[in-house]
């Protein structure tokens, strides 16, 4: 509640509608409400095929949503598309690169567009770390430098938004590092604002503010990283010298419990009915071994989720 | 804001056999040109003792339709393999640059590549003339010009329709096919009427009114182009 309202003072940087982009007839995005504010960095969570890369190559212009409206930076895209595209970097999917020619000349290709100093190039270039690089075709380069320079041509324009779809796909554990750091450090320096799709929760855990979880085209969570990881707080687990007797008696006081491996789960429930509940245990004779708090970690949490097992 | 894009064009062509296809078309025209005369050189010479530059125009001009049609193909074929190898569409389309804008460079960079292989064919065939001796009757010059030009002007809608195709898919199999068909059905283009467009590149050389196949051809192509056009700039980039 708190974090709606804390999102409608500041200014919305993408706001969409009701979007909706059918193909032949199926639907791989539908009544997708995103809304992610300035300076925050997004996390668009969902697995292989939920729609991610469809909606973003909708806020990019390069697909036309069947139905629904977008809106960046306060302003209709189908109207200002060239406005709006000026003050946004993207990186979608696979690397887009020249292999032909040069890191330096594949960014002065897209500089010529952009009409930036050509200044500009050797920052980007720094801000990636491939200075002394820049010479080599970039066909030689590893997918991880591909993706850094992808990253490059992204921020090239000085964008105030940063569009990224699966940034650290396919790259070593050091890349995926590498390319993490460099999105954190973005909105705090530069004050941009990020979206970064991915398939793996534990990337966005480590990068994100905001997550928005898709799954079969239809956002089914969006909220503060904090408050999903309270969503994914676990049930209770006791182990006890006569688990059925103790099951009984728990569950006639309206716990809802099951014998699990021997033990007792109980949903989660409030401090004082766990302690009520363990005292009228100790008093009808049992002996309590364990109590323990099973928090479900928020990849199980996140599986719960896209596997349509739980509505949030 | 086309010419940002075409200078961006330029840039990404370098080292992709677009400049070697440039030279590789003339060339081998005249290559062949001056076996043919070279072999023949005094049965030939004999044949068009009165005006020897007509002869070898006319010989050349046998295969500048042929050569033009299949330069065209690969040209626009390799020109949208820049973008497509690298599925690089979807970075270029989200700069903020139009379409249409984007369209109109690779448009632009096709015709200048296929003109420059015109003036070289009209160059190299003053050269070759001179080689061969010819020099003792006047070049002509007009005719010289004409032997590129007028037969590209008309081979625009087919060139305009192998760029249509070869933006939209980056499967090439279709386009670069086609183009083969057309390339060869026009070495036939005798026995073709003259209102089937393949045909007008042979007549804008051989027929008394060349220049009225040059300017259908010029129109056809600007029809062409348009749907192409409206096309690019509508279609979903995956």
């Amino acid at each position: 509640m708190l974090v709606t309202e804390v999102k409608k003072m500041t200014q919305a940087v993408i706001e969409t509608t009701n979007l909706l982009k059918e193909y032949r007839g199926r639907a791989a995005v539908e009544h997708l409400n995103l809304n992610i504010g300035k300076g925050e960095i997004y996390g668009f969570l969902g697995p292989n095929g939920a729609g991610k890369t469809t909606t973003i190559r909708m806020l990019l212009g390069l697909i036309k949503p069947t139905s629904g409206s977008i809106k960046i930076f306060g302003q209709d895209l189908k109207r200002n598309k060239l406005q709006i595209l000026r003050k946004v970097g993207s990186l979608v999917e696979s690397p887009s690169y020249y292999g032909h020619l040069s890191a330096l000349d594949n960014l002065e290709a897209i500089r010529r567009i952009l009409n930036v100093p050509k200044s500009r190039i050797a920052e980007v270039l720094d801000i990636v770390s491939l200075t002394g690089e820049e010479k080599r075709p970039v066909k030689g380069f590893s997918l991880g430098m591909k993706q850094r320079l992808g990253i490059a041509a992204a921020l090239l324009g000085s964008p105030e938004l940063l569009i990224l779809d699966e940034p650290t796909n396919g790259l070593d554990p050091s890349g995926i590092q590498e390319i993490r750091s460099l999105i954190k450090r973005l909105p705090v320096e530069e004050g941009i604002t990020v979206l970064v799709s991915s398939h793996l929760l534990s990337e966005i855990e480590q990068m994100a503010g905001t997550v928005g979880i898709i799954r079969s085209g239809r956002m089914v969570y969006q909220d503060t990283i904090a408050h999903l990881q309270q969503q994914a707080a676990g049930d209770l687990r006791l182990a006890v010298s006569e688990p059925e007797e103790a099951l009984i008696l728990a569950n006639r006081r309206g716990c809802g419990g099951t014998l699990q491996e021997g033990r007792i789960t109980l949903p989660r429930m409030s401090d004082v009915r766990v302690a009520l509940l363990i005292k009228e245990l100790v008093e009808n004779g049992h002996a309590i071994y364990r109590v323990e708090e099973h928090r479900q970690s928020l990849e199980e949490f996140f599986l719960q989720v896209v596997e349509g097992g739980q509505s949030v | 804001m086309m010419w940002r894009s075409l200078s961006a064009d330029w840039l990404k062509i370098r080292g992709k056999g677009l400049w070697f296809l440039v030279f590789l078309g003339p060339v081998g025209l005249l290559a062949m040109q001056g076996l043919n005369f070279g072999m023949r050189y005094d049965y030939l010479t004999g044949q068009y003792q009165s005006d020897l530059w007509g002869g070898l125009l006319s010989n050349l001009a046998d295969f500048v339709p042929v050569a033009l049609y299949l330069g065209g193909t690969l040209v626009c074929s390799l020109l949208a393999n820049v973008e497509h190898q690298m599925s690089s569409w979807k970075q270029l389309l989200a700069l903020p640059i139009s379409r249409t804008s984007v369209f109109m460079a690779k448009l632009l960079i096709c015709l200048l590549l296929v003109a420059v292989s015109c003036a070289l064919l009209s160059a190299g065939t003053v050269a070759l003339g001179l080689l061969l001796g010819f020099g003792t009757q006047p070049v002509p010059y007009a005719d010289v010009l004409r032997i590129g030009f007028a037969s590209y002007a008309a081979a625009l809608p087919v060139i305009a329709l192998q760029l249509w195709l070869s933006l939209s898919s980056r499967n090439q199999t279709l386009p670069v096919s086609l183009g083969l068909i057309l390339s060869l059905l026009s070495l036939f283009s005798t026995f073709l009427s003259e209102w089937v467009p393949l045909s007008w590149p042979a007549l804008a050389w051989s027929t008394s009114r060349p220049w009225l196949f040059s300017g259908a051809g010029l129109l056809l192509g600007l029809l062409v182009l348009l749907p192409g056009a409206v096309h690019f700039a509508r279609k979903d980039v995956n």
